[in-house]
């Protein structure tokens, strides 16, 4: 009986309530047969509605026109959206080369415990491969991390005050480094954006990290499934967080980059791109928030970065697109 | 641990198990320590609260019942009602009461007991209002030398906390409890097949009738001020609706939960929307509150053998206490104050006794405007919401409905009017096998397809 509904229901309904609740699903269809798979978030494409509309995985497979290549790009996601993602995508397939968007950001209390989680969550209960009925029954039954906006406020507000930094009071703690006066007090917009790049930057990777845990899962996954992994640490403003915090936060900034390059760079399969430090602040769009939103110019550089690390792989298919040859490097 | 999730269904299926596995001696000690697991599993902190309630009712009902002093006896009452009420107060009020009360009276103590309130961060325990009833009133029948108070703590505290009905009712009695949780019970098939079918049904109208309309109810309540009058009436109507589905669901599924364990609970709704009048309304609705209060607050104030004015005075402190027990906010005094007030003009008029049709339209007139004071955050926004609803007006609002929810409404509606004093069970004892499959195949796929998805916790939880 239950197969029959599991049939019935993928023929009449399952399609329409997945194009609204859970597109990644037809996402999967489509990236198991490609050769190059890249898994972002927003950070892959413009955010502006101009004629600067590339995205960053576009520019990458220009770099490859002989490989087809397609994109995970979902907002809001981070690595551990995109190992169920990666793990979803079926045992038979064509995949080669996995390239993972490392964002640094979303390895801190602010993203790790964002609202959004809950509604990511839900959405990739429908990817796994189980009988759709199942994977429908388990969001009806909130099976998955659905912790409420104060819950996950809270976990935040509780990690942002532990005395967890190298560094001597008050920069022992986001909390205590945000009350340090500094650019006047709370009205002054510099103060807000240097505020936000602490709560983003100011913490300590370690392997109790959930996203490196995440991370882990990947590399296990693509050692599993015989894929290259790239890992591709993406540019973060560091000259604005210098400009309005200082030293000791870019210090965190690049040690952290680091540590999880350290962490995988010597296994066989992953290449590690610690590109945190390669745009200047010019290329990122947002400014009242750090963002890893760039613009055209800064998507081609970064794509350069990951196209020339996918030579170790794939260089019989590699061609250099016209527009490289005019990117000025920093 | 809520009824509609995945940890509920592996949760009822091991205790289950279990509880026919092992000899009878041992099942209430497992079904104690499966309600504790099942209430701790929210916030393990809660455990200390109902322990702290059961010990003290133990203690006054074992005092009450050995002592011949009047005076000690009252006070272990006093014990007990103090403990209980002030722990609701505490939990539940403290919060209503520092911020409006003390607003209204003008006190200039309003500064320091904000202050102090949001120091205190007071969360309200899950079903602190259920087992608060039912244990006072396993007190007051100590008391009033109706039952025999129980010899063993471990059992008092699991006719307290038995999980079926821990956090949302029915409010149970121990004299009706008592002989069904320790008498040995065999494995019979009629109890089996009852629960399920009762969980089918009330899983079915949870998740597919509430859960569905959830999201619409609250998309034209929070946005009231852009939609039009229809939807207006719309989502009065889909909230009266929601609320039934969502309260009954749950009363299904406890009531076959405790079914499959031999124990059967009081029904707790008789088809409410087919009253004729308030008082048939109440006589349908929340049916194990209302004979609480019946028997618990509106008897000891004199009942209706006193003289009118009493008598009215008595009708409207039950059911604005009923309100206020509802939640701590002035909406659910005036929800009360509204059914206290509409059930002396019905009792005066004489339509309290008939059953009319123009009874029927007064009623449910009445029953669906005081849900918007229920449903609404403060009265104002109930009244902009009905002047509104009034007023004819267009709106901007764009809802999405699907058909498939609207069949849902109607099926349930329908069964509902069709089985009155029934229930699925019954219904279904009288239809050809063929018949039964095809009706669970149709519950069980609307189930797995079309339930909602909106995380909704049940709207009586909050209570």
């Amino acid at each position: 009986m239950l197969v029959v509904m599991n049939w019935f229901y993928e023929k009449t309904s399952f399609k329409e309530y997945a194009y609204d609740n859970a597109d990644q699903y037809f996402q999967i269809n489509k990236v198991k047969n490609c050769e190059l798979v890249y898994t972002s978030a927003s950070s892959n494409f413009s955010q502006k509605t101009t004629e600067d509309k590339g995205k960053l995985s576009q520019y990458i497979g220009q770099f490859y026109p002989s490989l087809a290549m397609e994109a995970f790009n979902i907002p809001a996601t981070h690595v551990g959206t995109h190992y169920k993602l990666l793990q979803s995508i079926p045992k038979e397939n064509h995949v080669q080369t996995v390239i993972c968007a490392v964002n640094l950001r979303s390895f801190g209390a602010d993203w790790r415990h964002s609202e959004l989680e809950t509604a990511l969550n839900k959405s990739l209960v429908m990817s796994p491969n189980r009988p759709v009925l199942l994977n429908r029954l388990l969001v009806s039954l909130n099976a998955y991390d659905n912790k409420s906006q104060e819950e996950r406020a809270e976990q935040r507000m509780a990690e942002w005050s532990e005395l967890t930094l190298p560094y001597e009071a008050p920069m022992n703690s986001v909390s205590n480094w945000c009350a340090v006066e500094k650019w006047g007090d709370w009205s002054n917009p510099k103060r807000q954006l240097a505020d936000q790049f602490i709560k983003q930057y100011a913490f300590v990777v370690d392997d109790n990290n959930q996203r490196i845990k995440d991370l882990d899962k990947i590399v296990e996954l693509a050692a599993e499934r015989n894929w290259n992994l790239v890992l591709s640490i993406l540019p973060e403003n560091i000259d604005k967080a210098d400009s309005l915090v200082g030293p000791k936060l870019i210090n965190l900034m690049y040690s952290n980059s680091e540590w999880i390059k350290h962490r995988y760079e010597h296994l066989d399969h992953v290449k590690v791109l610690n590109n945190i430090a390669i745009l200047s602040s010019q290329h990122f769009t947002d400014k009242d928030f750090p963002t890893e939103h760039y613009d055209e110019q800064g998507r081609k550089l970064i794509a350069s970065y990951v196209a020339f690390a996918l030579r170790k792989h794939h260089s019989k298919a590699f061609a250099s697109p016209a527009w490289s040859t005019n990117l000025n490097f920093k | 641990m809520i009824f509609n999730s995945l940890p509920f269904l592996f949760f009822i299926s091991s205790v289950l198990l279990v509880f026919y596995a092992i000899p009878h001696r041992f099942r209430w000690v497992l079904m104690l320590f499966a309600s504790y697991f099942f209430y701790g599993f929210w916030k393990i902190e809660y455990l200390s609260l109902i322990s702290i309630s059961t010990i003290i009712d133990y203690s006054s009902s074992r005092i009450i019942y050995e002592s011949k002093k009047r005076l000690t006896r009252q006070l272990a009452l006093a014990i007990s009602l103090m403990t209980n009420l002030g722990l609701l107060f505490f939990f539940k009020y403290s919060n209503w009461f520092l911020s409006d009360l003390v607003d209204v009276f003008n006190l200039s103590l309003v500064d320091s007991a904000n202050q102090w309130r949001s120091g205190l961060n007071i969360i309200l325990p899950v079903g602190i209002s259920f087992y608060t009833f039912q244990t006072i009133s396993y007190t007051l029948d100590v008391y009033s030398s109706k039952i025999k108070p129980e010899k063993n703590i471990f059992k008092f505290a699991l006719f307290v906390s038995y999980f079926p009905q821990l956090v949302a009712g029915p409010i149970e009695r121990y004299s009706r409890l008592r002989n069904q949780l320790f008498t040995p019970i065999k494995l019979s098939g009629d109890n089996i097949t009852f629960g399920l079918r009762l969980m089918l049904y009330g899983f079915f109208i949870k998740m597919c009738v509430a859960d569905n309309i959830a999201p619409i109810v609250d998309q034209i309540f929070d946005q009231q001020q852009n939609a039009s009058s229809a939807q207006l009436f719309s989502g009065m109507l889909l909230f009266g609706i929601q609320i039934f589905s969502d309260f009954h669901g749950y009363s299904l599924i406890a009531i076959g939960t405790a079914r499959l364990f031999g124990v059967k609970l009081i029904d707790n709704f008789n088809s409410p929307y087919s009253a004729t009048s308030i008082r048939d309304f109440w006589n349908r609705w929340h049916i194990s509150l209302s004979t609480w209060f019946r028997d618990y607050l509106f008897i000891p104030l004199g009942g209706s053998r006193v003289n009118h004015l009493r008598l009215a005075s008595n009708i409207l402190i039950v059911f604005i206490i009923s309100g206020i027990w509802h939640g701590a906010n002035w909406t659910f005094v005036v929800w009360g104050a509204v059914h206290g007030t509409a059930y002396l003009a019905f009792q005066w008029s004489g339509l309290n006794k008939s059953k009319s049709l123009i009874g029927w339209v007064l009623t449910m007139i009445i029953v669906f405007l005081a849900w918007v004071f229920f449903r609404s955050d403060n009265i104002q926004s109930a009244l902009d919401y009905i002047i509104r609803m009034s007023e004819f007006t267009e709106g901007s609002l764009q809802l999405v409905w699907n058909p498939i929810i609207a069949s849902f409404i109607g099926l349930f509606l329908i069964s509902d009017f069709i089985w009155q004093n029934g229930n699925i069970h019954s219904w279904l004892e009288t239809k050809p096998s063929t018949w039964r499959w095809l009706i669970y195949a149709f519950l069980l796929y609307s189930i797995l397809a079309h339930a909602g998805t909106v995380s909704h916790p049940f709207i009586y939880f909050q209570f």
